[in-house]
């Protein structure tokens, strides 16, 4: 295997709400290697959402550090290269990484071909017509070409969630993050997703996704995590996890899942 | 007994069809200025209601950065002026008559406080009334916008913020791009509802002595003695004025709902 880089270092990620009560995230520690596909998996409650949302601070972690491009992205403030103290960016860091939601949030009065190109114009200040050029042929990569007139309403749920992907792969993030993206699609409408985000991890892009489709974690995880009550039961490859589990809690959730 | 109208009574008061005509002009200037007026204010004071500015934040967090275990010590930090001020001020505006808000706002603010110079604008619009006139509907007004827009903002589903945060966008960036367009098309009927109540309210202005319509119908009935004919005359220029704008903005309401049709 090659030397891989860390690109989000994890570390005793803590989220508490209620001064401590509840503890949606209890010390978790975890490596996001470039270029793997981490799959999480756990109950519902197991806190695998708001590890996810953390990432990038759509949920603020009480305590811990998450680091991406050697800086602590939970901090106000961090040192540069040069020694002096610099605000953290928290909107530049989240354009490194795209975002996919269950129940996808498209711009409802905007048309799928707006939606595409509103951030990389406003953000990164790309032309117009580039952003259109490039918007039109991620769509023709998803099959959707012929709908960048419509409005996200006239879409089929699997339509939307492609989209929601090539909009977020619009930014070129450096990690994609999925949130449990085929939990509020029809059963036929699964596939058409998940062929999507198989295409993409053959890319190489870095993913971390939450979901709850065994079969793809068993095909397309490079690494599956465990998830119950806030902590990481286990991990490992999908070999380990889905044919030799170890934990209790684990062989409990499996058995009942698959 | 005198008949209801006459026509001698109409005739009389198109005698004064120049005055009538600069009560016309007052009064849409006075509206157009109150609704300019009370929709910034409106957006300002939504704006700081929903704002998350707690200056005494640190004090539910010990020095280890711990939460505090003082019920006392924790309320205080979630105590936000800038919201708690909005709030008061909106509160109160929608608690008292808007006669009496107008009074004070002239009789005391305009009155004693500041002094405006005393000029005419088109050789018949007092200046040093007007204006009162306008502060005080638009603050009026924009306590009642300020609930509505509020309503809008908080109407839009949180995954929104959600995914234009998530793709980099700025706070403000969000606001103006994603959240206002689909606030204002889901309140643009209360909206609407409000103008209209701006363009009839503004008669109250002349209470103050602002020569808008209501003034120049009350100066018809003290030369002539008659009060119905330019009552009804001033009724159908409201009516002409307010039917219009409801359709109007029922036009951009259509056109705005694109999004919502297959």
């Amino acid at each position: 295997m090659e030397t891989s880089v860390k690109l989000i270092q994890v570390k005793n990620l803590k989220k508490h709400y209620n001064k401590g009560a509840i503890r949606a995230l209890d010390d978790v520690s975890v490596d996001v290697e470039k270029g793997e596909v981490l799959v999480v998996i756990g109950p519902s409650g197991s806190g695998k959402s708001t590890f996810l949302r953390s990432l990038n601070l759509l949920e603020v972690p009480t305590n811990g550090e998450i680091i991406f491009h050697d800086i602590d992205i939970t901090k106000k403030k961090f040192l540069n290269k040069h020694g002096k103290v610099e605000k953290v960016d928290i909107n530049f860091h989240r354009q490194k990484m795209g975002m996919v939601f269950q129940h996808f949030n498209l711009f409802p009065h905007k048309t799928i071909l707006d939606n595409m190109i509103l951030s990389p114009v406003k953000v990164l200040k790309m032309p117009k017509a580039e952003a259109v050029e490039k918007a039109l042929m991620l769509l023709k990569r998803v099959g959707l070409e012929d709908r960048a007139g419509a409005y996200p309403i006239q879409l089929s749920g699997g339509q939307k969630q492609r989209v929601a992907i090539v909009r977020a792969l619009m930014m070129e993030p450096e990690v994609m993050l999925f949130d449990e993206p085929t939990s509020a699609l029809d059963p036929e409408m699964v596939g058409e997703v998940l062929e999507v985000m198989k295409e993409l991890a053959k890319s190489g892009m870095t993913m971390v996704v939450v979901t709850h489709e065994m079969g793809f974690a068993k095909e397309v995880a490079s690494r599956v995590m465990f998830m119950d009550e806030g902590k990481i039961l286990e991990m490992g490859t999908p070999e380990q996890i889905f044919d030799h589990p170890k934990h209790p809690r684990l062989q409990e959730f499996l058995s009942k899942v698959l | 007994m005198d008949s209801f109208v006459t026509s001698a009574g109409f005739e009389k008061t198109f005698r004064y069809i120049k005055l009538i005509e600069q009560g016309l002009l007052v009064t849409v200037m006075l509206a157009a200025c109150t609704v300019v007026i009370g929709f910034i204010l409106g957006i300002i004071l939504a704006l700081m209601r929903m704002s998350d500015v707690r200056p005494l934040r640190f004090l539910a967090y010990d020095r280890k950065g711990h939460v505090r275990n003082n019920k006392f010590l924790i309320s205080l930090s979630k105590v936000n002026p800038v919201s708690f001020f909005a709030a008061a001020y909106v509160e109160i505006l929608r608690s008292t008559p808007v006669l009496v808000q107008i009074m004070i706002i002239y009789h005391g603010v305009f009155g004693k406080l500041i002094d405006l110079p005393n000029f005419t604008i088109f050789g018949f619009l007092k200046f040093n009334r007007f204006i009162p006139g306008v502060v005080a509907l638009g603050m009026n007004s924009g306590a009642y916008l300020c609930e509505i827009i509020r309503s809008g903002i908080q109407s839009i589903d949180g995954g929104q913020t959600e995914a234009a945060r998530s793709l980099g966008m700025t706070q403000g960036q969000t606001l103006s791009n994603i959240i206002l367009p689909q606030a204002i098309k889901n309140i643009l009927p209360a909206i609407a509802n409000e103008f209209v109540v701006i363009i009839k309210e503004s008669s109250i202005c002349y209470t103050i002595g602002v020569q808008e319509l209501m003034f120049a119908v009350d100066a018809i009935r003290g030369a002539n003695f008659i009060i119905m004919e330019p009552l009804l005359v001033a009724t159908a220029i409201y009516f002409c004025l307010c039917f219009p704008t409801s359709k109007i903005i029922a036009y951009f309401e259509r056109r705005m709902s694109r999004g919502d049709k297959r």
